[in-house]
Parts: structure tokens; sequence; C-alpha cells
């Protein structure tokens, strides 16, 4: 399909343009914030000249215009500089950060579409059943409670008072499970090693059980919210004409509900639901303070806290770009269910 | 309720525009009612209308919006929607195979006639595409905007396909179609629901209806077709099925003047090349004159006259007839002012409705007869019959009823 | 911009007053007579608003008021069981006993109290200030941003309306929940001090002096004499969510832009400013309107979560209690359930007013916009 990529092409191209100016307020957001990140490390009684000479060590004193492009230079050649505090490069700190955050949100994801879009074709085309009643009535909570209240009841609820579930962090990664699975050899140990799968069971089950409380907890919204957009979107559209020129040509009831009604409900429901996907990594951040997930919400809070920039500054970036690149994958599938954006 | 004995119209003598002589009847509708259970209250939308199609002919419907003829259309294909319903009648279709199957719904006189009412839902269902088949409207909100037109009229093939190898599974449709494989199809592209030879087809077909390249229009999406186009793929569409009874709901009222021209040739050359038989439904007597061989009149839910196209045209008998035949404008008798019909169409809600003539509000030859419901008699002919008591007596100013006799509070004709 | 700010309000006001047609207030009371859960919103939300703004009035106790003696005591129908360490002398030895006890509920406290005595359900009453005020201040800053911009980008288009997008873009690109913690907690918490009307004016004390509360119990009359609105936390909102309303306006500039009565007004030589003024802005209330409600319950989801993770003006705030609550999962569940059930609540009435409007007035309206 020429067209499609000629579409990515495009879209990429934009989406560069956006993760320029991303990086371009991340700059500026320094300078319209008060405070300056000498005060931070500086020793309380430092003199003068020792914050002065902290503030050229930094490079704090060139013209503002010179430290921007080389902020742009170095970001683009992939340095994102280091730690105020712990003067420590931020580039891995922020990379490793990142699995984490990434497991949390795509199993929430995941979910909350198995979940939602059967739902709602369900509560369409059963309408006034209890079936409909009892999803209407869950996606109206699902939308209207904060999550991270959602999360601390979870946890007084299943850990603490049931004791189900753990209540906090993350001791094994998914990536770190798979791996167990996963053969890697030399040629000295004759390509072949034996698969570890008693510690990847165990793994998989301790991550599993780390991560279900959290991934409910981020994914309630979504799946609320695309359940009622998919009710309505699907009661929009099985009163269409061409959902009765269907019928009257022999279609069936199943294939009309899923070929026709549902692929054209989808087309709005994918706009709203990227259009949203900021929610998400923001109820990503709120979800990892609630359980101590070790992702980039948290190094965030805690850069910000610190007024750690080049922690901020790289933590925002990676978000921004995550989001643009998420973004275009999302107009992609949009794409291929309405054709006409393309032209 | 009409007598079927005083029907004339179910007689197998009378004369057709087709030069073969006798036709048998395709389909024979008997007291159709269908009503719509709203908040407002029950809409008697079509009330006991009995009418027949014959093999290889056009039967015209015509009528004003709220007449009922686009609910009788879609009361004969089980495309009712909810809050409205067939409340009654029998639908019976020549169909022998169907017959022999279900003797319980078999006609005891005819016995390859089957009332279509007493099969089971799927069996009905099953019927639309190789025996019944229905063209709309406004074709570009018949086709779904996100599917390539090919791929909607491969659809229509691929179903018939499915169903012709095995006949009475409706499993074997809907095979491989449940919302796994759904999914499956949107991340793996190339795997279809539609066989390559149904594609094939689906190409033949829009070339039969007279589209050019129709192997590159085929990957089109409805919206870069024309409206006229469009409704010749819609067309298309409804032939994948070869059916014996083609619906047309106002076919060409949505398209430019020359366009309907093209459409309506399109639709007489099909059917002869077929001998198809094609209900046509529509408010425009200009169409009803070119196309149909028989019409009915339809006005608040019932027929209230039936003939031949010269019977309507030229010998009308009941005043709502003549009042539309009355207001095309004629070319060699230019009258100074049109004749229209005065008042307005009549709320079809059952609190609401008079057992009474329902034209009498309207009718300028209203008599004090007309307070009972008439029933449907024979005027000028075996093949022409009308709901009106002008059939067997003339106009009389002695018992005529006065002008505003039927306004008073609640009276009729209000909305 | 170029347009002044307090005219462009006065025919926001205007326009909506003309776009409450007959027809249109039909609507809405058809739809509302038809519909129960419209009603329940309105109940709901009415009821939140009471208590808002009556909180001197209607709350039991200084919701600030410290009493460590009654801590952590759980709400009615309910008990807590503690573990209360001592140290006895037996025979010359210490020994450490250790006692259950269970701490009751009492009447004076029906939801309970805090960590540190602090009254629940008087909290809870004066929590709805908060986060009413920040989700109705917030939207109008929204809204006042955003409306007037996206009605220019939309009715000019070119140059402007590009440049415009590209920055709703990148507004976009930041997840506004995280925007809104670097804001806060960069720019700092400033809280603006509001005396509070009742308080200020004797009125408080008087009717509460006058009224007699039940339990027989005399309850204290000194409520806080000033009101703390997190200024920042207000600002912050509305900054970040301003390109929603600015995208729905544009959207509607850009429909209106086509219709034929502004092609004639345009022939006939009215100005661009009268022609936005007297037709773009009209028409657009509608989807405007269905979108403030949308974003006043996201705003308000947006401030507890600001304030859960202490970034906030002020303390006297739902999502501070359920961040305090937090810290007692395992003894104290009250405390986070409590301001919580009050947020579903509130966000469920609103929400619901939110569908009732978008069914009465327009069901075509672009789904959901903001949240966190």
């Amino acid at each position: 399909m020429a067209s499609m990529g000629r579409f990515l092409l495009k879209r990429a191209l934009q989406g560069l343009v956006v993760i320029w100016g991303v990086v371009t307020v991340v700059f500026l957001l320094r300078y319209v914030t008060p405070g300056s990140p000498v005060d931070f490390i500086a020793p309380l009684d430092a003199s003068q000249a020792t914050r002065q000479r902290i503030a050229n060590n930094l490079g704090l004193n060139r013209p503002l215009y010179l430290q921007y492009v080389e902020y742009v230079v170095d970001l683009f050649s992939g340095d994102m500089g280091y730690s105020y505090r712990s003067r420590t490069p931020v580039r891995p700190r922020v990379f490793a950060k990142l699995p984490a955050t990434l497991e949390l949100a795509l199993s929430a994801t995941v979910v909350a579409v198995m979940l939602s879009i059967p739902l709602g074709v369900v509560s369409a085309t059963r309408r006034h059943s209890p079936a409909d009643y009892g999803a209407t009535l869950f996606s109206l909570l699902g939308i209207s409670t904060p999550n991270f209240w959602l999360g601390v009841m979870l946890v007084i609820v299943f850990a603490v008072q049931f004791d189900v579930f753990p209540t906090s962090t993350r001791p094994v990664g998914l990536v770190q499970t798979i791996g167990n699975l996963v053969v890697i050899a030399g040629p000295e140990q004759g390509y072949a090693l034996p698969l570890n799968v008693s510690g990847f069971l165990s793994d998989l089950r301790t991550w599993l059980l780390y991560i279900t409380l959290p991934a409910i907890t981020l994914g309630t919204y979504f799946t609320a919210l695309i359940t009622r957009l998919t009710r309505s979107g699907m009661l929009d559209q099985l009163g269409q004409g061409y959902v009765r020129a269907a019928r009257a040509k022999g279609i069936p009831e199943t294939l009309v509900r899923y070929r026709h009604a549902l692929r054209n409900t989808l087309i709005p429901v994918i706009t709203v639901v990227g259009l949203q996907l900021g929610t998400l990594i923001g109820g990503a951040v709120i979800t990892e303070a609630v359980f101590d997930w070790p992702g980039l919400g948290s190094l965030v809070i805690d850069a910000i806290g610190n007024r750690d920039w080049p922690l901020i500054q790289g933590c925002l970036v990676v978000i921004g770009a995550g989001f643009v690149l998420v973004n275009i994958v999302v107009d992609a599938l949009y794409a291929t269910l309405n054709p006409q954006v393309m032209d | 309720m009409s007598d079927d004995s005083e029907d004339p119209s179910t007689g197998t003598d009378a004369p057709s525009r087709t030069p073969e002589g006798n036709r048998r009847d395709l389909l024979r509708v008997r007291d159709l009612s269908t009503r719509f259970f709203t908040e407002q209250g029950q809409v008697n939308a079509v009330e006991s209308v009995s009418f027949d199609v014959r093999e290889g002919e056009i039967l015209g419907i015509v009528g004003e919006s709220g007449s009922g003829k686009s609910v009788t259309a879609l009361s004969l294909v089980d495309l009712v929607e909810s809050p409205g319903r067939v409340t009654g009648g029998e639908l019976w279709y020549r169909d022998a195979g169907l017959a022999e199957e279900y003797p319980d719904a078999a006609d005891t006189v005819d016995g390859e006639l089957v009332d279509l009412r007493k099969l089971p839902s799927r069996v009905r269902r099953a019927l639309r595409g190789p025996s019944f088949s229905m063209i709309f409207q406004d074709p570009m909100s018949s086709f779904n905007p996100s599917l390539t037109v090919g791929e909607q009229i491969a659809e229509a093939v691929e179903v018939q396909r499915r169903a012709r190898s095995n006949p009475r599974s409706t499993r074997s449709r809907t095979q491989g179609y449940g919302l796994g494989s759904y999914l499956v199809d949107g991340i793996v592209p190339g795997r279809d629901y539609t066989d390559p030879e149904s594609h094939e087809q689906a190409v033949d077909l829009l070339e039969q209806v007279g589209i050019p390249d129709p192997e590159a229009r085929a990957d089109e999406y409805p919206h870069e077709f024309s409206g006229g186009m469009l409704q010749r793929a819609m067309i298309a569409q409804a032939l994948a099925g070869e059916p014996d009874l083609l619906i047309a709901d106002e076919p060409t009222t949505a398209l430019d003047v020359t366009i309907q021209a093209q459409i309506l040739e399109l639709l007489r050359e099909i059917q002869a090349e077929r001998d198809m038989s094609i209900l046509l439904i529509t408010h425009d007597l200009g169409v009803i004159a070119r196309m149909s061989d028989r019409v009915c009149v339809m006005y608040a839910g019932e027929v209230v006259e039936r003939g031949t196209l010269a019977d309507i045209f030229e010998e009308s008998v009941h005043p709502y007839t003549e009042g539309l035949v009355g207001s095309i404008p004629d070319l060699e008798n230019p009258a100074p002012r049109l004749q229209p019909i005065e008042g307005n169409v009549p709320s079809l809600l059952d609190h609401e409705m008079d057992d009474r003539c329902y034209f009498a509000d309207r009718c300028p030859k209203a008599m004090e007869a007309c307070l009972e419901k008439p029933a449907e008699r024979e005027a000028t002919g075996a093949a022409h019959s009308a709901k009106c008591v002008l059939t067997d007596r003339a106009y009389s100013e002695a018992t005529a009823l006065p002008d505003r006799y039927f306004e008073r509070e609640g009276g009729e004709g209000r909305e | 911009m170029p347009f002044d700010p307090l005219e462009l309000l006065s025919n926001f006001i205007a326009a909506l007053r003309s776009s409450v047609s007959p027809r249109t207030v039909r609507n809405l009371r058809r739809e509302f007579d038809r519909s129960v859960l419209a009603k329940l919103g309105l109940v709901l939300v009415a009821f939140v608003v009471v208590l808002a703004v009556f909180a001197p009035l209607i709350a039991p106790w200084n919701p600030m008021g410290q009493d460590l003696d009654s801590k952590q005591q759980p709400p009615l129908g309910f008990s807590r069981a503690e573990t209360q360490t001592g140290q006895e002398m037996v025979n010359d030895s210490l020994v450490i006993t250790n006692e259950t006890v269970f701490v009751n509920a009492t009447t004076a406290h029906p939801l309970g109290t805090d960590g540190l005595g602090r009254d629940m359900l008087s909290r809870v009453i004066y929590g709805a200030r908060t986060s009413l005020l920040v989700g109705l201040l917030g939207t109008l800053l929204a809204m006042a941003l955003g409306v007037p911009t996206g009605l220019v980008s939309g009715y000019y288009s070119g140059r402007v309306d590009d440049v415009l997008m590209r920055i709703a873009d990148v507004s976009l690109a930041f997840p506004s929940l995280v925007l809104a913690i670097a804001l806060v907690g960069l720019w700092g918490e400033a809280g603006v001090t509001v005396p509070d009307p009742f308080v200020v004016t004797g009125l408080a004390p008087a009717i509460r002096s006058a009224l007699s509360l039940p339990g027989g119990l005399s309850y204290p009359t000194g409520m806080p004499e000033q009101f703390t609105l997190p200024g920042t936390v207000i600002v912050v909102v509305g900054l970040v969510n301003w390109v929603w309303f600015a995208r729905v306006a544009r959207g509607e500039a850009l429909s209106v832009r086509e219709e034929e009565y502004v092609t004639a007004a345009e022939s006939i030589g009215a100005p661009d400013r009268f022609i936005i003024r007297k037709h773009v802005l009209p028409n657009s209330v509608t989807p405007i309107l269905v979108l403030a409600t949308i974003q006043v319950a996201a705003i308000i989801l947006l401030e507890s979560a600001l304030s859960f993770l202490g970034f906030s003006g002020t303390t006297l705030s739902w999502g501070f209690d359920i961040a305090q609550g937090r810290q007692y999962q395992t003894t104290s569940w009250w405390i986070a359930a409590m301001p919580g059930i009050a947020i579903v609540v509130t966000v469920i009435g609103i929400n619901l007013i939110g569908d009732w409007l978008r069914d009465a007035l327009d069901p075509d309206i672009e789904g959901e916009g903001g949240g966190v």
C-alpha cells in the first residue's frame, strides 16, 4: 500500500517537528521557573564566588541560544547530559526505568481493549438487558473514579485485608522473565543453553502477582471509556442506512455487527483513544506513585522535587517522544479503517 | 379487510405487458399489517394491504410520504425494525422446494406457494439474496463508507455462494467470522472474508450494470463514486444472488433527472434479460408511467386503487388517484392553475384514526356513505378495483358532506 | 489577541442567552423528563454544591482542628483494633504487655477521624469547596484562553491557524498530568487566602449556636475564618486544558464559516469581529458547553491527583486526604475511602449532567476530552 507508506512518512515528519517543539519547551521550562539548580547543589553558606563557579561548571552562564543549540545537538546525538544531583549520565537512567513503565502501560492497555470492546458490543446489541445495565454502570463508575484512589482501595482490600496481592514494587521485569526462555549461546557452548523453564514460571508468577493491581488500577479508566464509546458508537452505526442495506443483501447478523458496524464504530473510538493516551501516561505516573513501581513516573517526580534539570528534561523528552510515536501508530491504525483520511 | 373472492387482481387471466401471455403469481400479499408501537402510541403504518406480483412483471406502488409504501416493502423482507412489527397477514411466495420442506406453511390450493410468515425466521432471512433483494433511495448511505465497493459486492456474492453450497446451514455463512477472526484479519492484511472468485464475480456484475472500467472502480470507496454510478453499483449488488424479486424503494429520487432515466433504463434491461420481477416503489407518477405494468396506489397505509397503467391514468375512480394524476402538468391541455389535493396526510396513530374512509377529509367528493369504511370493489374491469364508494355509484350532491365537516377539535390532518 | 477579554466574556454570555432558544429549553426539559440518570446527576451535583457553599454551616467540626485524643477513630458501624503496648514492673523485672484494644466509633465523628484527630466528615465537606472551585475556575480559565484562540484560528485559517495548531499539537504531546506536576512543582504551590464570608460576617457562629445539633453534644463554633484557594493549581490546570476548547471552537468556526449566512453577512460588508461575535459564537455554544462539563469533571480529577502527589496549595483537599490515608492504609482505611467516595459521587454527578446536555442538545458531539 504505497499510500500508507507515504502517509506514514508524512506523519513521521510531522512527528519530528512536534518532538522538536517538545524539546524546545522542555528546555525553556527551566527559564520560566524560579530558583536555580545552583541552589540545590551549592552548600547553604556558599559564597557568591563559589556559586558563580558552580554555575560556570554547569554551563549556566552562557548565552541562552548557545545553551539551546548545544542542548539540541547533544540530544540528537544521544547525549542527555548529567544529573545535577548524582553526576551520573541521564540517558542510561531514563532508559533503565523505561521498561517498567512500558510494561505497566501495555498491560493496562491490552486488558482494557480486550475487555471493553466485547463489553461495548454486547451492551449495544442487547439493550436494556442486565448485561447492558451492568456495563453502563461499570463504565460510569470507571470514568468517575480517580485511579490513585482505586489503587489505594485495591491495596487496602486485596493486599492488606485479604493478603492476596502484594502492596508494592516490582521485583522482576517481563524481559527478565522471558529471558529465562531465550536461548542465547555462543560458539563455545555449542549454540545451546538449557531453557530455564522453572525459573521462567516462577518469575512469571512473581511478575503477574506484582503487576495485577497496578494494571487494574491504570486500566480501569480506559476500559470504562472505551466501553462507553463502543456502546454509543455501535448504537449509532446500527441505525445507519448501510446496516439495513447489508441485512437486505442477506448478510448474517454476526457479520453485520462485526464486519460493518463495529468497524465503523472503532474509527471514532480510536480517535478518542489517541487523544486520551496522555491520560494513560499521566495515569501511569500516579499508579507508579501508589505502588512504588520503579518507572519513569517515579523518576520524573523525584527529579522535579530535586530540581534536577537534566534528569527532568531527559524524562520529559522521552515521554514526549514516546507519546508522539504511539500517536503515529494510532493514526496508522485509524488509516487502515478509514482510508479517506489519507487523501 | 378486503374480501378475497371480490379481489379481481388475483386472477391469473389478467393480461400483462410482457408478451408471454399468462403469468403466474410470484408473490401474493394478503392483508399485510405492520404496526409501530411508539412512545406516542400505536402507528398503523400498513393496514390490511393485499397485492400480487407476477413473474416477470414490474408492479408499481405509488403514494406520498406517509402512505406506508416503504414500510410495506420492508415488511416483505423482514427488515422492519423495532418498535415496528408485522402484525398480521400472509405472504405467499412461489417456491416448490420450500413448500415441500415445510408442508405446514404451504398453500392447500396451489401447492407451490408457501406463507413466509409461517416459516422459521432464519429460513425467511435466508431468502434475502436468492429470492428477494432490495435497493434503496440513497446509495451513498446504503454502502459502508469504510469498505471498497468491490468488497461489498463480493460480500453479497460470497454470502450467496456459501448459502448455495450449504443451503440450510446459516453457520457456513458466518464461518470464520467471529470476533477473533475479525481481529486477526485486521492485523494480517490480505486475509479476507471473501474469495478472489467472489471478487471476480463482483467485477463482472459491475460491468453488467454498465460501469466503465469495472476492475479499477471495484477498488474504490463509495465516496469516490457519483450518485448515479453508486446506484448502479447497488443494483449490481442486489443482483448478486440472482433474485426472483427486486424491490426498488425510490431508486431514482435522489438522482439528477438525466441519471434517473439511465437508471430506469438499466432496470428495464435487467428485468427483461433475467425475466425478474420488480416491485417499484415511488412517489413519482412519471416513473410509474414509464416502468410499470400494473400499479397500486397507496394512501394512509392502505391500497386505495389498483389496476393497469391505463386504468390508473385514464380511468381512475378514487378521488385521490384522480388528484395525483391531475396534479401533473399536462402539455396538451395546459390549465391556468394546477389542481393540488387539499389538506395534509393524516396521522397514522391508532387512537387518532376514525373508522371511515381515510381520505374523506380531503376528498372533494365525500358523501355520507364515506363515513363507513368502504370495501374494495371492482371498478372498470376485472383488473381494476378501488376502495371507494364511487365504484358502484356516482357522486351526488344530495348526500355530499359539508365542506367543514371534519374540522373539529382534535380533527385529522393537522400534522 | 485582537479581542478584549471582558468584551468577549459579555459576548459569550449574550451568546449563551441567545442560544438558549425555546427549542433548546424544550429539548433539555424533554430529555430531563425522560432520563432518570439526568435527574440523578442534577441531584448529586446540587448536593455537592450546597455542601461546598454552606460548608461552615453544615460541617460539624472545624476541619483543621486537631484532637490527638481522638485520632484514627473509625466511622459509624466499624471499630478499629489497636495493640497497646504497656510496660509493667512484675517481680522487679520489666514486662512488656501487648493488649488489643478496640477503638469504637462515636456519633461525634460519624465518618471517623484522621491521623491527627480531625473530623473526616468536616474535611470531606470542606474538600468539596476546593474541588468545585478549582474545577469551575480552572475550566473558566481554559475556556477564556481556548475559545477566542480557537475561534480566531478557525475563522481566519491560513498561517495563523497552522501555527496555532502546531502549538496545540505540542501541548497535547505532554500528558496533562505530567505537565501539571512539572509546572506546579517548579512554580511553587502558591495559595490565595480568601476570607470566608459566612464566618467573617458572624453568620456562621450565630446560626450554629442557634441550631441544636444531633447527639446533644456541644460542637465547637469556631470555623476557619479564611479559605485557601490553590492559586497555582488553578492557573496550571487552566493552562494545561485550554487546548481542548481551542480545538472545539476552531472546529465550529471552520464549519460555521462555510455557512451561507456568513457569506451573506460578509457580502454586505459586516466586519469580521462582528461576524464572529454574532454568528460564529452563538452557534458554537452548544459543543463548548458540553465540553465544559466534561472538563470540570476532568479538572476535579486532575486537582485531586495533584494534591495526592503533594502538589497543591492547600491541605483541605480530597486528594491530600487520600494520600494521608495511604499512610494509614493498614489501620484506618476510612481516611482514604471517604474523600474518594466523595470524588466519585461528584464526578458521576457531573458526568451524568454532561450526558444529559449532550443527549438533549446534540448527540453528534465528538466524545470525551481531557481527563486524568
